[in-house]
C-alpha cells in the first residue's frame, strides 16, 4: 500500500499541467471550458483525497511500512538525496484531513469563480498549491518538503495577486511573499546544518540521530526550523502578512490562510519533536512565541471591523495556542487542535462572505467593559502595535537607502565604464514615452540605436563589432566569396575566347600539321 | 542486410519512389517524402534502443570490399560519437519537412533534393571507411546547391555558387590528405579508419602537422572555423528556412565531427597545432558573437551566431581532454537542436509577417503566445542559460579548455573570452527577446497568427528536447562517455 503515496501529490500535478498545457495551447479558453477545468481540477483532487483516505485506513490497519523510497534524485559525491515519503503516523492523517479539504474547497469554488476573469488561472494555481501541500506533508526528507513549502509560498502569491491589476493586490501579494522569504532562508539554513552535521536530509535520520547532536547543535537546527515555522504560520514577529493575505478570492483565503497552508509551520515543529525535545531552549522560544502572538492577535482582534480580519487574527491566536501546546510539550494536543482547527477555520471562512445572512437577528457581543475602557490599548490594538511601521522602519528603510546609495555608484561609476542597457522606451506605455521625449531621448532615430553600446564596455564593444563587420564585408564575403565568383567568371570568359578563336578553320588547320609533324 | 544499410538507403529508396510519380500530385509527394523520412527518424530511434553506450567501439558492423585494389570497402558502423548525430540528423529531416508546406513550386524537386541530402548526410555519419565517407561527403553538395539556388532568397544563385565553391576548395584539402596518409599505407590502401590510424603514426612529424592542416581546412569550411566562414551567412540568410534547419542542424556537425576523427587520428600533429585551434575557436567565438550582435536581419542574427557556437565546438576539440571532447560533442548535439528550432521558428514569424529586420517586430506576445514561449527557451538556451542543453556543453567544453591550458594565466585568459562570448550571447538574445515580444503594439504586428499544430508539434519536439537534456543530461553524456574515453585514451597515450 506504500506505493499509493506517489500518486497521492502527483494527481494534482497533473491537473494542473493539464489545465495549464490546456491554457497556453487555447485547448481549454473562455467561458464555455469552464467545466472541462473544473472537472478536471475536481476529479482529480478527489482521486488524492480518496487514495489519502485509503492509505490512512491502511495505516491505521497496520499494513504500511511508515516510509517509501522511491529513487534518487539528486546524487553529488556525499550529497545523495532520495525521493521518499512517510507513509505512516500523524503526515498521512493530515494529508488525508489536507486533501479532503482540498477537495471542498475545490468543488465549493466551481460555482463561486464562475465567469470570473481568470477562472483557469484559478484552478491551475489551486491544483498546484494543492499538489505542493500534499507533498510537504508526505515527503520523508527536508529537501522535498521544501519544494513542496516553496511552491505552496508560491501560489499563495500568485492567488493573493489574482487581481493583478490593482495595485493594492499586487503590493501585498509581494509584501506577504519577501516575508515569507526569511523563514524560506531559516529552512535552508536547517537543512543545510542537519546535512552538514548528519550527512542526511532525511527526516527519520534526522529525529533518530538526536542523540548524536550536542544540545547546541540541536538548538541551533531547532530555532533554524522554528524560525521556518514562525513565518509561514503567521507568529510573532511575522503576524501582519496574513492580514495583507487576504486580498486573495474567498476559497483561496479558506484554504491557504484558514484550513491548510498556515498550518505547515506547527506541522513543522510537531514532525521534528524529538529534536526540539532535545532542545530546551528552542521549546522556550516556541512556547514564548506562541504565547505572545495569541495574546496579541486576541487583542488586536478585539478591535477588527471586518469579518475576513478578525478571522484572520483568530486564527493567528489560535495557530499561537498550537505553538504554546507544542513548546509546553502537549505535542498530541497540539497535533488534534490543528487538525479541529482546519475544519473549523475552513467551514468559517467558507461561509464569511455569508456572514450577514447568519449574522441576523444574532448581534456580535460588545467588548467587556473594563477592556473597553483601556484607551491605550484601543489604539495599540486598532494600529496592530504598529508592527508593519516598525517592520518598515527596521528592515525597508535602511534597505532602501542602501539600495539608494548602490544606485548612486552605480549611476556614476559603473554606468560610465560598462554601459547602460537600451533605454526602456520600448517596453512602456505612450505616456512615458512622451515623458521620455521631453527629458531628451531620442525617439526618432531608433534605427541609429540598434547595436551602439554606450559607456566604456558598451562603446569598445559597438566599435570592435564595427571593425570586424568591417573586415566581415571588405575581405571575407566581397573579398573572398564575391571575388571568387567574379573571377571564376572572368576566367570563364577568357576560356570562352580562346575556345573560339581556336576553333577558327585556320588555327584548327594548323593545328592537325603540327599534330601529324610530332606523329611523325 | 544490416539495421545500418536499411537506415541509410531508406532515404534512397524514397528518391526513387518520388522520382516515379508525376510532379502534379503534390499531396502524395508530401505524404511519401514525409513517410519516408518518419521511417528513417523510427529506425533511428529503434538504433538507439538497441546501441550498447557501454561499448567504445564501432558496432553493427557491415562490411562489403567494394575496389581490393584500391582497398575501399562499403564499410558502415557507429559508435558513441555518430550514435547523437544520427537521431538528430533523422530528426531534423523530419521537422524541416514539416516546415516545408509553405513551399509550393516545385514540390516533387524540392522533396527529391531533401531526401538525397539526407542519404548523404546519414552516409557521412555511418560510413567507416574514409574513400565511403568521402563519397557521401560530396553527395550532400548537390542537393544542397539546388535547394538553395532554386527555392531560395534574391541573391539565391550567388550563395548557392559561393557554398559550393567554397565547400569544393575545402574539400580539395581533404583529399590531397586522405591521399598522404594513404600513400603510407599500402598494405590496407587507406580502407577502414582504423588502420589510417597505423599509417598516421608512421608519418613524419611535418607531415602529420600538414595532413592535419589539410583537414581542418576541409572540415573547417564546413564547420565553420573563422576565416573559412564566407559562405555560411550568405547561405543561412537566402536558403529557405526548412534548408537553414538542416544546414545549421546536421551540416556543420559533419565538419566537426570529421575534425574529431581527424584529431584522433593525428594526436601529435593536434597538441603541436593545440594553440592555434585554440585560438581560432575563441577567436571565432568573439567574432561570430560580435557580428550577430550587429545584424538586424533575424536570419542572419541566427547565422552568425552559429558561427559562435562552432566556435566552442573547435575549442573543445583542440582540448584534446576528455572533458572538452565531452563538451565538443555535446555541443554539436545542443546546437544542432537551438539552431534548429531558432531558425524553424524564425522562418515560420517570416512566412508570417515577410520582414526579418528585428526593428520592425513589436510587442508579438499578445498575438503569438506560444510562439513567443518557445522562441523565449530557445533564445535563452542559445545564450548557455543553466537549465538548457547548451549550459551543459559550455561548462564541459569550458572545464576542458581551463585544464588543458598550460598556466594559470592562459586558463584565466581563455576564460575571459570565454566569457566574454558568452556575454556577448546573452546581448542580442535578451535583446532580440525584448524586441520581439514586448514594447509599444504596432498595428502591422496585430494580425499574425499563432502557430499551428503540425508547427507546435515540430517546434516542441525541439525545444524540449533542449530543456529535458539540460535539466536531466545523463543519458546524453553516457550515450557517448565510453566512446570519448576510449578516444581521450587513444589520444593522451600518443601525446605522451
Amino acid at each position: 500500500m506504500d506505493a499509493l503515496v506517489i500518486l497521492i501529490p502527483l494527481m494534482p500535478l497533473t491537473a494542473a499541467s493539464a489545465i495549464g498545457m490546456g491554457h497556453l495551447f487555447g485547448v481549454i479558453s473562455g467561458e464555455a471550458d469552464e467545466s472541462i477545468t473544473a472537472d478536471i481540477a475536481g476529479w482529480t483532487i478527489s482521486m488524492s483525497s480518496l487514495l489519502a483516505l485509503t492509505l490512512l485506513s491502511a495505516d491505521l490497519l497496520g499494513k504500511n511500512t511508515g516510509f517509501y523510497n522511491v529513487g534518487h534524485w539528486l546524487n553529488s559525491d556525499t550529497l545523495d538525496i532520495q525521493i521518499n515519503f512517510i507513509t505512516g503516523g500523524f503526515n498521512v492523517r493530515l494529508a488525508a484531513l489536507f486533501s479532503v479539504l482540498l477537495a471542498i474547497v475545490i468543488h465549493f469554488s466551481v460555482n463561486y469563480m464562475h465567469r470570473e476573469a481568470g477562472y483557469h488561472r484559478f484552478f491551475f494555481i489551486l491544483s498546484l498549491f494543492s499538489s505542493a501541500i500534499l507533498l510537504l506533508v508526505l515527503s520523508g526528507n527536508a529537501v522535498g518538503t521544501f519544494i513542496g513549502w516553496e511552491v505552496a509560498g508560491l501560489c499563495s502569491y500568485f492567488l493573493i495577486a489574482y487581481a493583478y491589476d490593482r495595485p493594492v493586490a499586487v503590493a501585498n501579494a509581494t509584501r506577504v511573499f519577501v516575508t515569507n522569504r526569511i523563514g524560506d532562508a531559516a529552512f535552508v539554513l536547517g537543512a543545510g546544518l542537519s546535512y552538514a552535521w548528519l550527512d542526511s536530509v532525511n527526516w527519520s535520520n534526522i529525529n533518530a540521530a538526536t542523540a548524536q547532536f550536542t544540545p547546541g547543535e540541536a538548538t541551533a537546527i531547532a530555532l533554524c526550523f522554528a524560525v521556518a515555522a514562525f513565518a509561514k504560520s503567521a507568529q510573532l514577529p511575522f503576524t501582519p502578512w496574513l492580514a495583507r493575505a487576504m486580498e486573495g478570492p474567498t476559497p483561496s483565503s479558506a484554504v491557504f490562510y484558514g484550513a491548510v497552508m498556515v498550518h505547515a509551520g506547527v506541522y513543522l515543529v510537531i514532525l521534528l519533536r524529538p529534536i526540539f525535545e532535545h532542545a530546551p531552549l528552542a521549546m522556550a522560544v516556541v512556547a514564548i512565541i506562541g504565547l505572545m502572538t495569541a495574546v496579541y492577535s486576541f487583542v488586536v482582534g478585539l478591535t477588527q471591523t471586518d469579518v475576513k480580519s478578525s478571522l484572520v487574527f483568530a486564527t493567528s491566536g489560535q495557530l499561537g495556542l498550537m505553538f504554546l501546546e507544542c513548546g509546553l510539550g502537549f505535542w498530541q494536543l497540539a497535533g488534534w487542535h490543528l487538525c479541529a482547527h482546519a475544519v473549523v477555520r475552513g467551514y468559517q471562512f467558507l461561509v464569511a462572505p455569508s456572514l450577514l445572512h447568519h449574522a441576523h437577528g444574532n448581534p456580535i457581543k460588545p467588548v467587556a467593559a473594563p477592556l473597553a475602557k483601556l484607551r491605550w490599548g484601543y489604539v495599540a490594538s486598532l494600529q496592530r502595535f504598529w508592527l508593519d511601521q516598525i517592520a518598515d522602519w527596521a528592515l525597508v528603510k535602511p534597505v532602501r537607502g542602501l539600495a539608494h546609495d548602490l544606485s548612486y555608484f552605480d549611476d556614476h561609476i559603473v554606468d560610465r565604464i560598462m554601459g547602460i542597457p537600451a533605454p526602456a522606451i520600448r517596453t512602456i506605455s505612450s505616456l512615458a514615452q512622451l515623458e521620455e521625449q521631453m527629458i531628451g531621448a531620442q525617439l526618432d532615430n531608433d534605427s541609429d540605436t540598434f547595436a551602439q553600446g554606450s559607456g566604456l564596455a558598451g562603446k569598445l564593444t559597438e566599435w570592435t563589432a564595427a571593425l570586424l563587420h568591417w573586415f566581415e564585408d571588405r575581405f571575407v564575403l566581397r573579398g573572398i566569396g564575391k571575388g571568387t565568383v567574379d573571377y571564376g567568371r572572368r576566367l570563364g570568359h577568357i576560356a570562352n575566347k580562346v575556345e573560339q578563336s581556336v576553333l577558327r578553320p585556320r588555327y584548327l588547320v594548323l593545328f592537325v600539321f603540327i599534330t601529324l609533324l610530332i606523329a611523325f | 542486410m544490416g539495421i545500418l544499410s536499411i537506415l541509410l538507403w531508406t532515404p534512397a529508396a524514397g528518391v526513387l519512389l518520388l522520382a516515379l510519380i508525376s510532379g502534379q500530385n503534390i499531396q502524395l509527394i508530401r505524404t511519401i517524402a514525409n513517410l519516408f523520412t518518419t521511417i528513417a527518424f523510427l529506425l533511428a530511434c529503434r538504433l538507439l534502443s538497441i546501441y550498447n553506450s557501454h561499448d567504445a567501439n564501432l558496432q553493427f558492423n557491415e562490411y562489403f570490399p567494394l575496389n581490393p585494389k584500391l582497398g575501399s570497402a562499403y564499410a558502415l558502423g557507429i559508435d558513441g560519437l555518430s550514435m547523437p548525430m544520427l537521431v538528430l540528423a533523422t530528426l531534423l529531416t523530419s521537422i524541416a519537412l514539416l516546415a516545408s508546406f509553405s513551399v509550393s513550386s516545385g514540390v516533387k524537386g524540392y522533396h527529391i533534393c531533401i531526401l538525397l541530402l539526407e542519404f548523404g548526410m546519414l552516409g557521412v555519419f555511418l560510413a567507416q571507411d574514409w574513400a565511403l565517407f568521402y563519397i557521401f561527403w560530396e553527395v550532400t553538395l548537390i542537393p544542397l546547391f539546388f535547394l538553395i539556388g532554386r527555392w531560395g532568397g534574391k541573391r539565391r544563385h550567388t550563395a548557392s555558387l559561393n557554398f559550393v565553391l567554397y565547400t569544393m576548395g575545402g574539400s580539395v584539402f581533404m583529399l590531397i590528405s586522405l591521399l598522404a596518409i594513404s600513400q603510407y599505407d599500402l598494405e590496407h590502401g587507406g580502407s577502414l579508419m582504423s588502420s589510417m590510424h597505423q599509417a598516421a603514426q608512421d608519418m613524419p612529424r611535418v607531415e602529420q602537422v600538414l595532413v592535419l592542416l589539410g583537414f581542418v581546412i576541409g572540415f573547417g569550411v564546413k564547420m565553420p572555423i573563422f576565416p573559412l566562414h564566407g559562405w555560411l551567412p550568405l547561405a543561412h540568410v537566402e536558403a529557405p528556412s526548412p534548408v537553414s534547419i538542416l544546414l545549421s542542424g546536421i551540416l556543420l556537425k559533419m565538419g566537426a565531427y570529421g575534425l574529431i576523427r581527424a584529431v584522433v587520428m593525428l594526436p601529435e600533429a593536434a597538441k603541436l597545432l593545440q594553440p592555434f585551434l585554440i585560438f581560432l575557436g575563441l577567436f571565432g567565438m568573439l567574432y561570430g558573437g560580435l557580428l550577430a550582435w550587429r545584424q538586424r536581419d533575424l536570419k542572419a542574427m541566427v547565422a552568425y551566431s552559429s558561427i559562435s557556437h562552432m566556435g566552442i565546438v573547435l575549442l573543445g576539440i583542440a582540448t584534446l581532454n576528455e572533458a572538452g571532447i565531452t563538451g565538443a560533442v555535446l555541443q554539436m548535439t545542443a546546437h544542432g537542436l537551438i539552431a534548429g528550432a531558432l531558425f524553424l521558428l524564425v522562418g515560420l514569424l517570416y512566412e508570417r509577417t515577410h520582414t526579418r529586420n528585428i526593428q520592425d517586430y513589436s510587442s508579438l506576445v499578445q498575438v503569438m503566445p506560444r510562439f513567443a514561449l518557445f522562441m523565449t527557451l530557445t533564445l535563452l538556451a542559445a545564450m548557455g542559460l543553466p537549465g538548457s542543453v547548451g549550459f551543459i556543453a559550455e561548462l564541459h567544453t569550458l572545464i576542458g579548455g581551463y585544464s588543458s591550458s598550460p598556466s594559470v594565466v592562459m586558463g584565466m585568459g581563455l576564460m575571459v573570452f570565454f566569457s566574454m562570448s558568452i556575454l556577448i550571447g546573452s546581448a542580442y538574445a535578451v535583446r532580440t527577446i525584448s524586441s520581439l515580444f514586448t514594447g509599444p503594439v504596432k498595428p502591422q504586428m496585430q494580425q499574425v497568427k499563432d502557430l499551428t499544430a503540425p508547427e507546435l508539434l515540430a517546434a516542441g519536439m525541439l525545444v524540449s528536447g533542449v530543456v529535458l537534456f539540460g535539466l536531466s543530461p545523463g543519458p546524453l553524456l553516457d550515450l557517448s562517455a565510453a566512446t570519448i574515453a576510449q578516444m581521450n585514451g587513444v589520444i593522451s597515450q600518443r601525446i605522451l
